[in-house]
């Protein structure tokens, strides 16, 4: 044989394995072409035995050629192989498809009360100014909740606050404030003073939509040297865009609380309209949310802090009201009912 | 406080201002206007007419036909149901055409066969609050008084032009529970002048008043008083019932009706005493006897007490001071001469004594808030003024006046006050010139001396004692609108939650991530409620001294019954079951009655109740004791809190199913199934329930975390099945396993994998599948050694607990 015959021979043989092997259809037919053409078997390893009947000359050309051959098929067959085996696991994959629109295993879910929620979140925007939180006893003296508070023994501004008596001496809180006088008396003469006071408070309201004989108060008290009227306006500015959005405002009306002189009551932008007068704040565009105003002298003296010195703001606020116009609650006894149909829409609070 | 609009407008120019701009701008300087009625709720066309005569309807037994003159011109026919019509009464008159309260239009009408031209008008019917009138008008036509002009518009004959302020005053403006002194405020807030009556006329006689007054209570600073004679008994004019309904007080009599009369004009409280009555024509004002009894004018009989200020004769208390007169001595329409009481009595022995007998009446509310001392004479020689031009009456010699004491030579308070330090506490920028404006136009006298003025506050406003008061009434007369926002000028403080804060918030994520929901209930609860779970004995709950209900007459003093409430709740509303949690406190007294403030214990308590709720993959199942469990571990993990659970018996959980939670030698908390017998008593489901205490956990918690290296050789597990009693706990079991390989220092983790009970496991004992995990941090174990330790435990469990490996 010369030459030229083989390699006729070997390039018959090269288009006919290819041409198979395009024909190939799946990975273990593959198998079976690589043993047919590649194979010790196949007819190009039997060809190549053939290789000893050329010249020496033609011997290394026809070796060259071989070579050339075996690459090229064992290219293809490695891309047809990468190629079904793409197809063979797209079939797989297929035949797995589940349907994804049924749930997922089932984590519970809970939720945090809407009250504690609205906490948090003003006790978010103190702390980024850098007030801190203290708690006190509902359990108070006379004392403390009345009378270190300007408010003395019969005094008639006490019926703003109808109480609890467990005895003639000790009572249920009806605000927060008496922790003014507590951390007052804690700070020693100290300053700066910046703290919130949030917890429950009790008075002796029949419970309806809006009054509840238990809910919760909010209380925050600032004092050092120098602490203006305007502060107080600048501080509950600050806050009310923290929580209700940047673009509030807060309104201040003159109004009475006996441990506070001059004192306010501030509202905001009702959140309902966004100040066009709707149902919610009675068609004025406000709604009052909380009560401050300058610490009355009398009770930064009788909390040992000189009145010449040191002036101060404190305020108070209402988280079940917050809540209610966040949440459109219309009913401040489904806050306390915790019927699980109800907190559960809080999931995403 | 209702406030006439009308009546305001003759003491301050009200001209170009509505009765609701007026209210605005009150409201924005601190006197809150919750509304603004007008009196005329709808009357047009209503007119005065004189009943010429009355003739029995031919067809109709209760109707009436009447020939009216109205001023029309003619004589209108007119029929008429009213029980009181007669001839020569004058009433209003709805022409045809007029329009009555409640959309009513009047129509000419038949009524059985007969024309009416109009009707004939109650007081109701004209929208008048009949509880208002005396109480011969309520009912039936509205007779006017005789000699009312025919034709005259009833809207402006009562008044009904006028509107009504209901301003919600706070208490400490006493000064503006008078016309008077609400003029002064209104005055100073549009800067516009009073325009009072010069003076009072005084009619007093002279001569010496047949009256003696003797003082015998500190209780009462000032008291004057006038004997008139010669009244008549007589309904008080229409001008006057009007302008008391308008402000809310009811018309009773001429006499009664001028002391509430010149009380709303003055803001001081008067009182009308049957001079007769009187024993030696002294009255006597002392502290009450002990025990003492009077028959107050509401004809009830009050025992009194030694704190409570009586009005008295020598013989006998006549009257309640500030509260109520006594029935011994009240006018009747047979007095001949009337004693007027005008006195300053203390606050707040009024205040103590009305809320003592339950009593809240117009004269103890003005007496508590503080009266004006200037107020007392002119408001008796107002009284006496009116008595005589109204009511016929004749002084009997001159005002008597007892006083405490001297009576303070001046009516003014002063104060000092700084501007810069106003303009300072403000952060407002004020001149003087403003600031003294403002004072000057509250009537206040302001001398000014450089940065240390003084400000002559007049005696009815007793609210303003300090600069901060001056401050507040410039800031809201200036406008609060006016103060600028202005950020602290403080030093930096780092905000930032406490350990317990901090605490409480993780643990509640922590819980709300793993699936419950937060709850609050309120801390009253019932001796009732607490009482099936033997709390009432072991920490007797401390009672409210006037709570508003039985259900809410204590503190709670365990938080389980408020949970179960909560579950028993969502169960009867179609909740399958729920996981729910509360951060509460109970209130326990260390005895009881309460001599100091009680124990405010801070808890979280957990409830699983009803069922888990049917899923896709899981069928719906009760909670049961390891579900509350696993929480449990999962906020421990979460605070670094290594506690165990020991095998617990309280009364009211499941005997079997209940565990202390302890850290160290201390009980944090507790977790069982409440004993079903217990739930049934408290009529609420059963449950899983958890608590634990706040503190403990805030003391135990660790927050420090040492990394340890990574293994760098390979560890082993062994699984071994452990055959023992069922009543071996598992726990001691794997407690066992740790301790005994301890020594060997290989074994690094025991972990159960399965319990089985049943098929191949002999009767009353159960199969303990444990995986032991070796591994040293130094080599490769051998197996030699890793069977030695295993071994070790396998040996110990027999020994401890007869514990045999199973093959």
């Amino acid at each position: 044989m010369d030459f030229e015959a083989l390699d006729v021979e070997l390039n018959g043989l090269r288009e006919t394995a290819l041409k198979r092997l395009g024909e190939v259809g799946d990975t273990r037919s593959l198998a079976d072409w690589r043993v047919e053409y590649m194979g010790k078997k196949s007819a190009i390893s039997t060809l190549s035995k053939q290789m000893g009947s050329l010249s020496a000359e033609d011997r290394p050309k026809f070796g060259q050629r071989m070579n050339e051959v075996r690459q090229a098929l064992e290219t293809a067959f490695a891309a047809r192989q990468a190629e079904l085996e793409r197809i063979e696991q797209a079939k797989r994959l297929a035949a797995e498809t589940i349907d994804v629109t049924l749930p997922g295993r089932r984590v519970p879910m809970g939720a945090i009360h809407p009250i504690s929620r609205v906490i948090r979140d003003i006790e978010e925007v103190f702390l980024g100014m850098g007030f801190s939180i203290v708690d006190g006893p509902e359990v108070e003296t006379d004392h403390y909740n009345f009378e270190l508070l300007n408010l003395p023994k019969d005094h008639p501004a006490r019926d703003m606050q109808d109480t609890f008596y467990l005895t003639e001496e000790l009572l249920l809180r009806t605000h927060t404030s008496p922790m003014q006088v507590r951390t007052m008396e804690r700070m020693r003469g100290e300053v700066p003073i910046k703290v919130i006071v949030p917890g429950r408070v009790y008075r002796r309201d029949e419970d309806d939509a809006t009054h509840s004989h238990a809910f919760t108060q909010i209380e925050g008290l600032v004092v050092d040297r120098g602490v203006r009227m305007s502060d107080l306006k600048g501080t509950l500015e600050t806050f009310a865009k923290a929580l209700f959005g940047p673009n509030q405002q807060v309104r201040l009306r003159p109004s009475y609380f006996p441990f506070t002189e001059p004192s306010t009551e501030v509202d905001v932008i009702c959140v309902h309209c966004q100040g066009d007068g709707c149902r919610v704040c009675k068609g004025t565009g406000w709604i009052e949310i909380l009560g401050a105003g300058m610490v009355h002298p009398r009770v930064l003296d009788m909390s040992g802090y000189d009145s010449q010195v040191y002036s101060g703001f404190a305020f108070g606020m209402g988280p079940e009201r917050i809540a209610m116009l966040k949440y459109g609650i219309s009913d401040i006894r489904l806050m306390y009912q915790n019927d699980l149909r109800f907190l559960s829409q809080f999931t995403g609070v | 406080m209702k406030v006439s609009y009308m009546w305001l407008s003759e003491y301050v120019d009200l001209d170009d201002l509505s009765p609701q701009a007026l209210a605005d701008r009150l409201t924005k300087a601190g006197l809150a206007v919750d509304g603004v009625e007008s009196r005329n709720q709808g009357v047009e066309g209503v007119v005065v007419g004189e009943v010429l005569s009355v003739e029995k309807h031919p067809d109709a037994e209760r109707l009436n036909v009447c020939a009216v003159d109205a001023g029309t011109g003619e004589i209108l026919q007119i029929v008429c149901g009213a029980p009181n019509v007669r001839a020569g009464i004058r009433v209003p008159v709805a022409l045809v055409g007029a329009k009555l309260p409640g959309d009513v239009k009047i129509k000419r009408a038949k009524l059985r066969g007969v024309e009416s031209n109009g009707m004939l008008c109650s007081a109701a019917e004209l929208g008048l609050d009949t509880r208002l009138l005396p109480a011969h008008q309520t009912t039936g036509l509205y007779i006017l008084p005789e000699g009312t002009p025919i034709g005259t518009d009833i809207v402006s004959l009562l008044q009904l032009d006028d509107a009504v302020l209901d301003v919600d005053l706070t208490p400490n403006r006493s000064d503006c529970l008078s016309i008077r002194g609400f003029a002064y405020e209104v005055a100073a807030i549009l800067k516009r002048p009073t325009t009072f009556p010069t003076t009072v006329d005084s009619l007093e006689s002279d001569g010496p008043s047949p009256l003696t007054v003797r003082l015998e209570t500190d209780g009462c600073s000032r008291y004057d008083a006038q004997v008139l004679e010669g009244i008549a008994s007589k309904p008080s004019p229409l001008w006057m019932q009007m302008r008391l309904m308008a402000m809310g007080i009811r018309s009773i009599d001429l006499v009664v009706d001028i002391t509430n009369y010149v009380m709303l004009e003055w803001g001081q409280p008067l009182h009308a005493f049957d001079a007769d009555t009187i024993a030696d024509s002294t009255i006597v004002v002392r502290q009450a006897r002990e025990g003492e009894v009077l028959v107050t004018l509401d004809g009830q009989s009050r025992t009194l007490t030694g704190d409570m200020i009586v009005i008295a004769d020598p013989d006998k208390a006549i009257g309640l001071a500030g509260v109520m007169g006594g029935e011994n001595s009240e006018i009747s329409g047979t007095t001949k001469r009337v004693v007027i009481e005008s006195a300053q009595f203390a606050g707040r022995a009024i205040r103590r004594t009305g809320q003592r007998l339950g009593l809240r009446s117009e004269a103890q509310q003005r007496f508590e808030k503080g009266i004006d001392p200037s107020a007392v004479r002119n408001a008796l020689a107002r009284a006496t003024e009116l008595l005589v031009r109204l009511a016929g009456a004749q002084p009997i010699g001159s005002m008597v006046t007892a006083h405490r004491g001297d009576l303070p030579a001046t009516a003014t308070t002063s104060v000092r006050f700084s501007p810069d330090a106003c303009r300072v506490s403000l952060g407002l920028d004020i001149s003087d010139a403003d600031m003294a404006g403002i004072l000057a136009s509250l009537g206040f006298v302001v001398t000014m001396h450089s940065d240390d003025w003084t400000v002559q506050v007049p005696s009815r406003r007793p609210d303003v004692v300090l600069q901060a008061d001056l401050v507040e009434e410039v800031a809201r007369l200036y406008g609060y609108d006016n103060i600028p926002s202005t950020h602290l000028v403080l030093p930096i403080t780092p905000g930032m939650r406490d350990g317990r804060q901090r605490l409480i918030e993780q643990v509640k994520d922590v819980l709300v991530g793993i699936g419950l929901y937060e709850v609050r209930s309120y801390a009253f609860t019932s001796p009732e409620a607490l009482r099936p779970m033997g709390m009432n004995e072991s920490q007797p709950p401390i009672p409210l001294m006037h709570p508003m209900s039985d259900e809410r007459g204590v503190l709670r003093t365990h938080l389980l019954p408020s949970l179960a409430e909560i579950a028993k709740h969502n169960l009867a509303h179609r909740v399958d079951g729920g996981a729910i949690f509360e951060v509460g406190r109970t209130y326990l007294a260390d005895a009881l009655p309460l001599t100091k403030q009680p124990i405010e214990r801070e808890q979280f308590a957990l409830l699983w109740f009803g069922e888990t709720g049917e899923s896709l993959r899981e069928k719906s199942r009760p909670y049961d004791f390891y579900d509350a469990k696993g929480a449990i571990e999962r906020v421990l993990a979460a605070l670094g809190v290594k506690a165990t659970f020991v095998r617990l018996e309280l009364t009211w959980l499941h005997p079997g199913r209940s565990a202390r939670i302890v850290v160290g030698d201390e009980e944090i908390g507790v977790i069982g199934e409440i004993h079903p017998a217990i739930a049934n008593d408290m009529g609420v489901p059963g449950g899983i329930y958890a608590e634990l205490d706040v503190q403990p956990l805030v003391k135990h918690r660790t927050m420090d975390v040492t990394v340890e290296p990574l293994p760098k050789f390979p560890g082993s597990r062994r699984d071994i099945a452990l055959l023992v009693q069922q009543e071996v706990p598992v726990g001691e079991l794997l407690e066992t396993i740790e301790m005994s390989a301890a020594s060997s220092g290989i074994l690094t983790g025991v972990q159960v994998f399965d319990v089985y009970m049943g098929q191949g496991i002999p009767e009353g004992h159960k199969s303990v599948a444990i995986a032991l995990h070796f591994q040293d941090s130094e080599r490769t174990l051998t197996d030699e050694e890793i069977e030695d330790t295993v071994q070790l435990v396998v040996t110990s469990a027999a020994v401890a607990h007869g514990a045999q490996l199973r093959s």
